[in-house]
């Protein structure tokens, strides 16, 4: 740590030299171990040594950033040369606005050190428990990792954060075969700060990979109709909650005036049950972001509180250009607030709709709209799964089905980062064959 | 320019144990305009050196952020360790790689790394011309960018190499409002293989795509819903290259295969209809070079074309050196890797079909009822043959002739269904190469085709 203590110094040290009014630099120091699975067997052991430098200046209100992954003095210099000379070449923004309070914390968490043998002996344990429990599972890939970082962020403005942390992270694609039948691949990933309990039971694993050896006799469905589609976790993730933050919520869309909710702070968005937050102080996130990157403390905050809009989620660059405030974050560790039925309450209450356990589509538009493939999917008739779905897609608008939601479950994934249940929205168009 | 501080460490090689050294540098720079204010303004780089090791059918593998001596020496060492603990915990006593030629490939040109000023003001005359010629956006988007990665390659019984590939362009997205409120957007990359001094010299030599791209966007503003359903589809030369990339090329890149894709069960069986050839090119393709080159991979193997789909048969996959031996297929140098700390991974490199004998024209001509798909912003495929494009430009078709322009649509199918529905091939090859295929790494590709008239399934409301 003291080693990077003093290249973030000598950093600063120079970009003044150099004539910068503002810097700040985030000196890492990175270490992974890794384990590949392919095709269901172990191919590789991966060992990587990283650094990185990352430093921003402000001249004349100008900025400029520069990245490098080299410590020696020579690349340091040329790199503060190259920042300054990036931003000399920008053009003046008043907006540019940096954390002027000065921090200085440093903090250990998650899993720094990383049990090599435990690793492995986890991975294999996963595999054999998985070829064993779930015979028809294929494991295209698997990459189980540990990655630990040393990190000073400092700035001219005496802002200075010092982390050490780590954590272990498991990463899974599958897919189910039998004979010449085989499922679209899947994956399930958990971020753990441990090992002590075998990793089939972290996360939604188990289940995800159960649910996977059921969709090996997929039918078409026939038609076109609108009805009821149950989101589980990731699929809500790639669709509903990426459309929030990219298209309504952020730096971007509320900069250049696309946001359809960029008018609506305060107001109804979404079904009153619905309060989406981000909480990196959350006790179940394993490594957290303490700052952002323009150096101010994070806190938790309320996106949607009980279906109101209640903040945007801007950096504070994003708002000083529209005018809003910045946000306790930079949109991490999202929660979403389970409601009181089980999934299969859920179902149970459904007389045709869909339980989507993947989303694969195209970029939503920015009014909210869009359309693509329900993947790992279950056909839902008279309150039961019918059987899992093939070559269907669904389309509709993630601000209107936020008004339309008719459940939100108690089941919620909590994979070490978010905590995100399934939710049942009315209306959504589904097509078949 | 890297220089070669890693043929000396071959005598560190153990003895029988295929070995790979690398030394690369990865370049990246970039500058976003949001509405004329500079956004971004970012130059990246990354080197290091890393080393693979196999041994009894497994991997070792380390890199380190430094490219010296020590380096070399210190990741060699940690990636012979690795692929020995491997073997002795995982491995399946697979024998060693069959060896290659033993050559050294030419080195190519060097790169010239411009100033930041030289992105910022390229950008700049674009916007300029941007907000004094299309008055009808409610916000525009420019951005200017480079990447390029330089590789030092030196391996233990294959070729050696020294890679040099820049690529450089600059993204346009402009977005209009429809009457209704509701935002569109297009979008266009503008560049392609060189560094970006030699692609962008005058901003007026894109005027003109710029007027095409705002004039799409003034007719997407007064665009309609995709009807769903399944429909007979011209798709445009990029959509083409998407399909081919993304619904095929996957599934026969021999690790997916191996982990249970469609192609496993094909290999020699009726996929597409005979009209349809589809090849991963190297680096020379129709007589001309290929968007993206590629003429060494980083396991040493030269380069050669792979044919995938011969006349609507599965003939090939696309290997490594280690599946080509398992699958009895010949290595023909898709084994890349994307960073100095990444390992070799199957890629695609120039994959397209080839070109047939229709025109245009009378593919639209031919069409009752349908939609001519141009430009697609995202594809995703399944292991299983199925796809999924998001389409952001296309027209109706009515009775041969073009109608409305389409709002943002997707259209899906099953990759090896819908080839044999290929009735007409277009005679001209559009490519595309500005995007990044990910598969545990990000990787530059190349992709391409011609229009194709077909059958494919389309969302909408």
């Amino acid at each position: 740590m003291d080693k990077l203590n003093k290249l973030a110094q000598e950093i600063l040290a120079e970009a003044k030299t150099q004539g910068a009014d503002y810097a700040q630099c985030s000196v890492i120091e990175e270490e992974k171990k890794e384990f590949n699975v392919d095709g269901g067997r172990f191919s590789l052991m991966r060992t990587l040594f990283n650094r990185t430098v990352v430093i921003t200046v402000l001249k004349d209100q100008r900025k400029g950033t520069v990245s490098i992954n080299r410590f020696d003095s020579d690349a340091v210099k040329t790199a503060v040369k190259d920042a300054i000379a990036a931003a000399e070449s920008g053009q003046p923004d008043d907006a540019w606005q940096f954390e002027d309070k000065p921090v200085e914390t440093e903090y250990t968490e998650g899993a720094p050190e990383c049990d090599t043998d435990k690793l492995f002996v986890r991975t294999k344990e996963l595999l054999e428990t998985i070829r064993e429990k779930h015979p028809t599972i294929m494991m295209e890939q698997m990459i189980t990792v540990h990655t630990s970082w040393k990190i000073v962020y400092m700035t001219s403005n005496n802002v200075i954060y010092r982390s050490t942390s780590g954590n272990y992270h498991f990463d899974l694609m599958y897919s189910a075969h039998e004979g010449e039948k085989g499922t679209s691949f899947f994956g399930s990933g958990v971020t753990l700060k441990d090992l002590d309990k075998p990793v089939i039971e972290c996360g939604f694993i188990e289940r995800d990979l159960a649910s996977i050896e059921q969709q090996l006799e997929p039918k078409a469905l026939e038609g076109k109709f609108t009805g009821t589609v149950v989101m589980a976790p990731y699929a809500l993730s790639g669709v509903v909650l990426s459309t929030i933050m990219f298209n309504f919520v952020s730096d971007m869309c509320l900069i250049n005036g696309t946001s359809i909710w960029k008018d609506k702070l305060g107001e109804q968005v979404a079904d009153p049950r619905l309060t989406i937050s981000f909480e990196p102080y959350s006790d179940d996130v394993v490594v957290r972001d303490r700052h952002t990157g323009e150096g101010y403390p994070t806190e938790n905050f309320d996106l949607i509180k009980d279906g109101r809009l209640n903040s945007f989620c801007l950096s504070q660059y994003g708002a000083n250009k529209t005018g809003q405030k910045r946000s306790g974050n930079s949109g991490n560790n999202i929660r979403i607030k389970a409601g009181e039925k089980t999934l299969e309450e859920i179902i149970a209450g459904i007389d045709k709709g869909l339980l989507v356990m993947r989303f694969s589509g195209g970029e939503p538009a920015a009014s909210g709209e869009f359309s693509g493939v329900a993947k790992n999917s279950f056909y839902i008739e008279n309150g039961k799964i019918a059987y899992a779905l093939t070559e269907t897609m669904i389309s509709g608008n993630a601000a209107e089905m936020l008004m339309n939601i008719k459940e939100i479950s108690k089941d919620t994934l909590n994979d070490g980062e978010v905590s995100v249940p399934y939710i049942a929205f009315e209306g959504v168009t589904i097509s078949g064959k | 320019m890297l220089k070669d501080i890693l043929t000396n460490k071959k005598g560190l090689f153990e003895t029988g144990v295929h070995t790979e050294l690398r030394g690369q540098i990865n370049r990246n720079r970039r500058v976003t305009l949001l509405n004329g204010d500079v956004m971004g303004n970012v130059r990246s780089e990354q080197s290091g050196v890393s080393a693979r090791v196999y041994r009894g059918g497994v991997y070792g593998f380390s890199s380190m952020a430094e490219y010296t001596d020590e380096a070399a020496e210190m990741v060699l060492k940690a990636a012979t360790e690795n692929a020995a603990f491997m073997d002795k915990h995982a491995g399946i006593g697979k024998p060693a790689l069959p060896g290659m030629a033993l050559k050294q490939l030419p080195t190519q040109e060097d790169i010239r790394d411009c100033e930041q000023k030289i992105y910022v003001d390229f950008a700049r005359g674009i916007d300029a011309y941007i907000a004094k010629n299309c008055p009808k956006l409610v916000s525009r988007a420019v951005v200017s960018m480079e990447d390029s990665m330089e590789k030092l390659i030196v391996t233990s019984d294959a070729a050696t190499g020294h890679i040099l590939a820049p690529r450089s362009y600059v993204y346009v997205e402009l977005t209009a409002m429809t009457d209704a409120g509701n935002p569109v957007v297009l979008y266009v990359p503008l560049g392609g293989k060189g560094t970006f001094d030699k692609n962008f010299s005058d901003p007026a030599a894109y005027y003109g795509q710029i007027d095409k791209l705002y004039e799409r966007l003034m007719q997407k503003r007064e665009g309609v819903y995709a009807e769903a359903g399944e429909k007979i589809v011209v798709l445009d030369g990029m959509m083409t290259g998407m399909l081919s990339h993304e619904a095929v090329g996957h599934t026969v890149e021999a690790d997916l295969v191996l982990g249970g894709s469609v192609a496993a069960h094909n290999l020699n069986k009726r996929v597409a209809s005979e009209l349809v050839t589809l090849s991963d090119f190297a680096h020379t393709a129709f007589g001309a070079e290929c968007p993206l080159p590629v003429y060494i991979d980083d396991e040493g193997t030269e380069a050669k074309d792979v044919t995938l789909i011969r006349d609507g048969i599965l003939t090939g996959y696309m290997n490594s050196r280690e599946s080509a031996q398992h699958f009895g297929m010949e290595a023909a140098g898709n084994a890349r890797a994307w960073s100095f700390s990444d390992e070799p991974l199957i890629r695609m490199r120039n994959t397209s079909i080839h070109p047939g004998k229709d025109k245009l024209e009378d593919m639209i001509a031919s069409v009752d009822d349908g939609y001519y798909l141009i430009d697609s912003n995202n594809g995703q495929a399944d292991t299983t043959g199925e796809f999924m494009f998001g389409v952001t430009m296309g027209y109706e078709i009515k009775n041969g002739k073009l109608g409305k322009a389409l709002l943002d649509t997707t259209i899906s199918g099953v990759a090896f269904e819908m080839l044999k529905t290929v009735d007409m091939v277009g005679d001209e090859i559009c490519w595309v190469s500005s995007g990044m295929c990910g598969k545990k790494q990000p990787m530059p590709v190349g992709m391409g085709g011609p229009a194709l008239r077909c059958k494919v399934k389309i969302g909408g409301r």
